[in-house]
């Protein structure tokens, strides 16, 4: 079998092939462990690919379908999901992409995890990211980046980038990323895939590694908008496990409005997320998309959200202040690594931090320090903390005169490797239109609109919380529309372009 | 542009953060915070006085649980991954001297 002829699969299709017999559990896992081995030397976009407990899982779904009723099977039977490594899956490894957590091997799953598994998910392998999901482009990995499906010699965004990549390249149906401040959006625009950074609370962040507690959030990164709100229903709702998570049920499919409902809609066109850093051709894209729209019969309005610029810079005083608190507890006492040769125990701190963590965590660690520490602090933290409340407030003004807003997700198209490495603030500023939702909570999904210079445009649908059904309403009808189809970059198999 | 943030601050922050630095690396962290913290500047230009700060977006109340220890269910399992175990103890460097 051919992995192509899987190009325009959905979930669903996967299911229907399972329940017919027509592939075996076992053959599908199969399937995509050798999509794995071909492409992944070229990519990197898995640290760790769970070939062997894979297989055996499999052959006992296989077993269970031959005694149950077809028709009774849950909604992921057998669908094999490649998760980011921050989160936290029992018996398989999950190190964020850091030395620090090398070897780490959680003993519990985190909750989503264990969603997907009652669902009858199969557990594909552990994703490439930024390390602590620390960046936008993947290149703070400590194993080494991930490289961009559509160009090898691009970045595929990060941090959630092996996610973004192995489900654009076809090495996985659908994969999980987390998104603190646009690592969902900005790597699935980058690679023409779908991501949703959900409400914030509408799914259970037990058992994520913690970057930023308040901004954090786990989503679906898939090939459709349909896929997307499958694998949303079964990992959105109410956790015990996490007080921040909201106490409401997942969501449901029938959130969804019809067509028609959907064509009432009022879209927002914000001012500031069209501005002219943003690239041309970017804007051409999106514009292509607003024709349609229009065309749909659906009203848009300019609407202006004015502190999006200042979001960016509250941003990086609040990640970092969250960041450092949660990262003291990387101390090489009770689990991962620990430096060798301390005489005593300060000294082991220091040299198991030293030399456990990256550039990137390191330099946000000591802003976060920095901002949080007496005499800075008021300076600082606290106006970051102000300006989250003037950003909520500038989406509560723009809602009240639309229902959704459609923005770029980046400005700028996939970079090239080391482009913005040297200036860590040209790096942070790839974040400045996913920044802004993230901070006030909202949830936003990034779809593929197009291609400009051979590689993909993402799309940003914004909405009030708790109103992913009308993202995915207006983001079907804009799939649709467009037509484009789900990715399959060609990926030359060049021997230069092997990973080492 | 002065450094908003001088070495010694940075060396005193890296203490506090339990990081060590060689004296050319510092040196780069020292511009590249500065680079980053310079940018916060732009929020000056905003009257910040009578706006109320957001730590945290709730949309609800969050629950309070009962104040109740809960056994973990195998406890040596957590304990496996530490670097160094001795029995149920974990084993680090000495901390104070005889």
């Amino acid at each position: 079998m051919d992995i192509k002829e899987f190009k325009d699969f959905s979930l669903e299709d996967y299911q229907k092939l399972i329940k017919n017999r027509e592939i075996s559990v076992k053959e599908l896992a199969q399937l995509f462990l050798q999509r794995i081995e071909n492409v992944d030397p070229y990519l990197h976009a898995f640290l760790f690919v769970n070939r062997e407990s894979i297989l055996d899982e499999a052959q006992s779904l296989d077993e269970q379908l031959e005694k149950a009723n077809p028709e009774e099977i849950p909604p992921l039977f057998g669908i094999p999901i490649a998760i980011k490594d921050n989160i936290c899956t029992q018996n398989i490894p999950t190190t964020c992409a850091s030395k620090i957590l090398e070897g780490f091997i959680p003993p519990y799953d985190a909750t989503v995890v264990s969603r997907l598994k009652a669902q009858g998910a199969l557990i594909l392998g552990k994703t490439n990211m930024d390390e602590f999901a620390m960046g936008s482009s993947t290149e703070n990995s400590a194993f080494g980046p991930t490289r961009n499906p559509f160009d090898l010699n691009r970045v595929p965004g990060g941090s959630s980038g092996g996610s973004s990549a192995c489900v654009s390249a076809l090495e996985a149906p659908v994969s999980l990323g987390s998104d603190t401040g646009g690592s969902i959006r900005q790597p699935a625009a980058f690679c023409g895939v779908v991501g949703l950074r959900p409400t914030y609370g509408r799914v259970s962040r037990f058992g994520l590694v913690s970057f930023a507690s308040s901004l954090d959030q786990i989503g679906p990164i898939t090939r459709t908008v349909k896929d997307c709100v499958t694998i949303f229903e079964v990992i959105s709702g109410k956790d015990e496990k996490d007080s921040t998570c909201a106490p409401y049920p997942a969501f449901q499919a029938q959130e969804i409005p019809s067509r028609e409902e959907v064509k009432k809609l009022k879209v927002g066109l914000p001012r500031e997320y069209f501005s002219e850093g943003v690239d041309s051709e970017i804007i051409e894209s999106i514009q292509n998309t607003i024709d349609f729209l229009e065309k749909e019969g659906i009203k848009l309005v300019e609407v202006s959200l004015p502190h999006t610029v200042y979001a960016l810079e509250a941003y990086y005083i609040v990640a970092p202040s969250e960041a450092s608190s949660n990262l003291a507890r990387y101390d090489g006492v009770l689990y991962g690594f620990r430096a060798q040769e301390a005489a005593e125990l300060q000294e082991m701190y220091f040299k198991t931090r030293t030399q456990g963590f990256g550039k990137e965590v390191k330099r946000r660690i000591i802003l976060g320090t920095y901002s949080l520490s007496s005499g800075y602090y008021d300076e600082f933290y606290l106006k970051g903390m102000k300006v989250r409340t003037l950003v909520r407030q500038d989406f509560e003004k723009a809602f009240e005169v639309c229902d959704l807003l459609l923005t770029p997700v980046s400005p700028c198209l996939p970079f090239l490797f080391g482009e913005r490495t040297q200036d860590p603030y040209q790096m942070y500023l790839a974040d400045v239109f996913t920044i802004p939702s993230a901070m006030a909570g909202i949830p936003a999904l990034s779809i593929n609109c197009g291609y400009a210079r051979s590689l993909p445009v993402g799309l940003q649908i914004i909405g009030r919380p708790f109103q992913e059904g009308l993202l995915f309403g207006l983001g079907l009808l804009i799939e649709e529309g467009l037509a484009l189809g789900a990715p399959f970059p060609e990926i030359p198999l060049r021997k230069e372009n092997t990973y080492e | 542009m002065d450094p908003k943030i001088n070495l010694e601050e940075i060396k005193k922050v890296a203490q506090l953060a339990k990081l060590s630095f060689k004296e050319e690396e510092l040196q780069t962290f020292f511009e590249d915070i500065n680079n980053i913290v310079s940018h916060f500047a732009k929020l000056e230009e905003l009257d910040l006085e009578n706006v109320s700060p957001t730590s945290h977006i709730s949309w609800s109340t969050p629950p309070t649980n009962p104040d109740q220890p809960v056994q973990w269910p195998d406890y040596q399992k957590i304990l496996e991954r530490a670097p160094r175990v001795s029995g149920n103890y974990v084993i680090v460097p000495k901390i104070v001297d005889k």
